[in-house]
């Protein structure tokens, strides 16, 4: 009996809670950071939820989150002068967003990017993304229709869009940190931009009209060599890059008929293999790509209840998708001097002893490389009509 | 003198897995892929196997004499007083990986879990249970190790599908490009803490197991359970995360548990696979415990082992704390020092202990006749 007091004593020592316990109502849960410099000094911004007008109660009609910054000479330091104007401590668990600014990604992302990947709390499942022409401190100031939190909507647009149109690539944390490190293949973000009047952006006024007067929009690719950024892709270019990758999942492209008009193909399934090869001691690389396709809208007189118009919009588009992708190759090889494809990876993967010399002047024989670039359209359905709704039944 | 307590061979073998796979599936990948880049996983496969001939040679040696516990070989072999220092050597190791063990479970829950926590508080709670598991005896360790391994292989499971969406073979492509030698030398630190320390096994195999002769055949397969686990989990971390970033992370494993997502649905349950490093790492840790305590005790021919273990368990969280100053000392440590005293306490050791037996071999077994 006094032994087992004795025991209930010692371990209620223990068992009075949690040692740092953080309660709910104590975590600024945060969704978006951005980070900016300017004056050798990083300026971060956080979007932070109010957990009181997001609730099922529905709030006092104030704004769903609010955004806390914070300067510091380095970004740990600039977070946690945050709690300065902030009651409680960030807590960036569920973290969506990270914005870098433009001027900040042209210095090179490297160093803030070493506090978020090395910090306990948060995890590698959000994506990047870099403000194009503006700010990142501006691009978390714009509330949103549809997605109460804007974080949410950056995350979800990007995603989206990704899917259905694939100009835009969301880049993960862990992806983005193991373009950075690997040898034979560079790194591009999104970019981010705010479209309208961003002075109102941050108002709740900003969503009280259909058409809000400062929207988010997602743009092309920004092409990164090391962790600078360089130059901005296309949206020709970044489609292609994304067919390179592999990225596509859904996408619609249009074609030129034969007689005059357009076409638009609907892409149901894409899929590309990126084999390398070493001919006579230079690179090479083969592009293979299979689409499966339906017709997504016919716009010009072509009469599809015969095969052959099949096949002569399957060969449109078969041409129209090399043109892109080789498009995108050459003019990266020509602008940027920097592989964004992977093909350096390809080669390690194909060659590993070539690409042992190869790789410490990759850039230079990655501008000289050849890609031979196949493309395969299947066209298998029409869609629930048969032909364009203005072509006449013949008689 | 000391318990007579015997456990069944299936005991063992769950034992056996458990001490296998202990630290190795929290650290070992990212070793292995350190310089075995995308061939970690052919490392793996090899360390297993070379473990394999290491643990065949302890089997050999422990069935010698099956009632002895390795402390008591010693002893006979090379008679008291060297005999003696090599146990010392011995026991001194398996203290000393006690420590670590718990340092190690220490700084994996305060960098991952409790950062703020205090290791103190950590290692005080983990060595209560360490004590309490060798006062209570081999039988209970074994018994409840039973009940522990049917949760490791579920929660293991769970991470093995669950994670299966996210491989890409691509990542371990080109195969086979690292030279040979230096797969080699990858492996070694897998060698080193699968099968090697393995060698504190002999504290209980053969001299506490009712049916020594066929718990031979599931020391070895007991190996290669655990070596297979390792392997799976090398292998799925090269799949995931790629060569490089199973280099980059301090624990890998972790990272891996990190990124399961089925539909936006299962997600987050990486706490949930920290049971997994936890249970191995507590079951290893008291199998080093109790060697050294038994060891301790049998050396200095005690009656009853019990009293040993508070003061031990006392100095065990005292080391832990004091042991590695900083996390990058316990690194340097375990790719240089660890090494050579792991090679010599556990492979040099029982090498000459070969030697000797065949040399006094005779004159043993006519003691043993007389006695």
């Amino acid at each position: 009996m006094k032994r087992g007091i004795f025991i209930l004593l010692i371990v209620s020592i223990f068992l009075t809670g949690c040692w740092n316990r953080r309660e709910l109502n104590e975590l600024a849960i945060t969704l978006a950071i951005g980070i900016d410099k300017s004056d050798d000094e990083y300026l971060v911004s956080a979007q932070v939820v109010v957990p009181s007008e997001v609730s099922m109660k529905g709030g006092k009609g104030g704004s769903p989150v609010t955004l806390i910054q914070g300067r510091g000479e380095t970004v740990y330091e600039a977070i946690r002068k945050m709690t300065k104007g902030l009651s409680r401590k960030m807590y960036p668990g569920h973290l969506r967003m990270l914005v870098i600014s433009e001027s900040l990604a042209k210095e090179g992302i490297g160093d803030p990017l070493d506090l978020i990947s090395r910090d306990w709390e948060i995890r590698s499942d959000f994506y990047v993304a870099v403000a194009k022409d503006t700010t990142a401190e501006q691009i978390l100031n714009v509330q949103t229709p549809l997605e109460t939190i804007p974080a949410n909507k950056m995350f979800s647009t990007l995603k989206v869009s990704e899917e259905n149109w694939a100009a835009t690539v969301g880049v993960t944390l862990d992806q983005l940190i193991t373009d950075l490190r690997s040898d034979g293949k560079e790194a591009v973000l999104t970019g981010i931009l705010v479209t309208g009047k961003p002075e109102i952006g941050s108002s709740k006024q900003n969503v009280e009209t259909i058409t809000p007067a400062a929207s988010i929009k997602l743009d092309d690719l920004a092409v990164f060599k090391d962790d600078k950024l360089i130059g901005w892709l296309t949206e020709d270019e970044s489609r292609g890059y994304n067919g390179i990758i592999n990225q596509v999942k859904n996408t619609v492209g249009t074609v030129s008929c034969p007689e005059g008009g357009k076409a638009d193909i609907e892409v149901l399934r894409f899929n590309t293999k990126v084999k390398g090869n070493v001919k006579n001691g230079s690179p090479e690389v083969a592009v293979q790509v299979k689409i499966e396709a339906n017709i997504g809208a016919i716009e010009c007189p072509i009469d599809i209840t015969k095969p052959e118009s099949i096949e002569t919009l399957e060969k449109a588009y078969e041409k129209a998708v090399e043109e892109t992708i080789n498009h995108s190759i050459s003019n990266v090889q020509e602008k940027y001097e920097t592989d964004i494809f992977g093909f350096g990876n390809a080669i390690h993967r194909s060659n590993p002893k070539e690409w042992k010399t190869m790789k410490k002047h990759w850039d230079q024989q990655f501008t000289d490389l050849v890609a031979n670039v196949k493309v395969d359209v299947k066209i298998l359905k029409t869609g629930t009509v048969n032909n364009s709704v203005v072509e006449k039944g013949k008689d | 003198m000391l318990p007579t307590v015997k456990i069944n061979s299936y005991q063992f073998l769950v034992l056996v897995i458990l001490f296998t796979i202990g630290t190795s599936i929290l650290v070992i990948p990212s070793a292995l892929a350190a310089n075995a880049k995308q061939d970690a996983w052919i490392a793996a496969i090899l360390g297993m196997g070379i473990g394999l001939l290491i643990v065949w040679l302890f089997t050999k040696i422990g069935l010698w004499f099956p009632n002895l516990t390795y402390i008591q070989v010693n002893e006979t072999l090379f008679g008291k007083w060297i005999g003696n220092i090599f146990s010392f050597l011995f026991i001194f190791m398996t203290f000393l990986y006690t420590a670590i063990l718990l340092y190690y479970s220490g700084s994996f829950l305060t960098i991952h879990v409790m950062p703020n926590t205090p290791m103190a508080a950590t290692n005080i709670l983990l060595a209560i249970i360490l004590v309490m598991a060798v006062r209570l005896g081999l039988e209970t360790v074994a018994r409840s190790a039973e009940i522990f391994i049917v949760i490791f292989f579920i929660l293991f499971f769970i991470l093995v599908v669950f994670i299966a969406p996210e491989v890409e073979f691509k990542n371990i492509q080109p195969v086979l490009e690292t030279d040979i030698n230096k797969i080699f030398q990858s492996s070694l630190p897998l060698i080193v803490l699968s099968a090697m320390n393995a060698i504190s096994l002999l504290m209980i195999f053969p001299a506490f197991i009712n049916r020594p002769r066929s718990a031979k055949k599931y020391f070895l397969i007991g190996n290669i359970i655990g070596g297979l686990i390792i392997t799976i989990i090398t292998t799925l971390c090269i799949l995931v995360l790629g060569s490089d970033m199973t280099a980059f992370q301090k624990f890998p494993g972790y990272e891996l548990a990190k990124k399961i997502n089925i539909g936006n649905f299962v997600t987050r349950i990486e706490a949930m696979m920290a049971a997994l490093w936890i249970i191995c790492l507590y079951f290893k840790m008291v199998i080093y415990f109790y060697a050294a305590v038994i060891g301790l005790a049998q050396m200095f021919q005690l009656k009853d082992y019990r009293p040993l273990t508070y003061p031990l368990g006392m100095i065990v969280v005292i080391l832990s704390l004091v042991i590695f100053p900083n996390i990058l000392e316990q690194s340097v440590y375990d790719a240089t020092i660890d090494i050579y005293f792991a090679l010599t306490v556990c492979l040099l050791l029982p090498l000459l202990m070969v030697v000797v037996y065949a040399i006094r071999k005779k004159q043993l077994k006519k003691n043993s006749d007389h006695a």
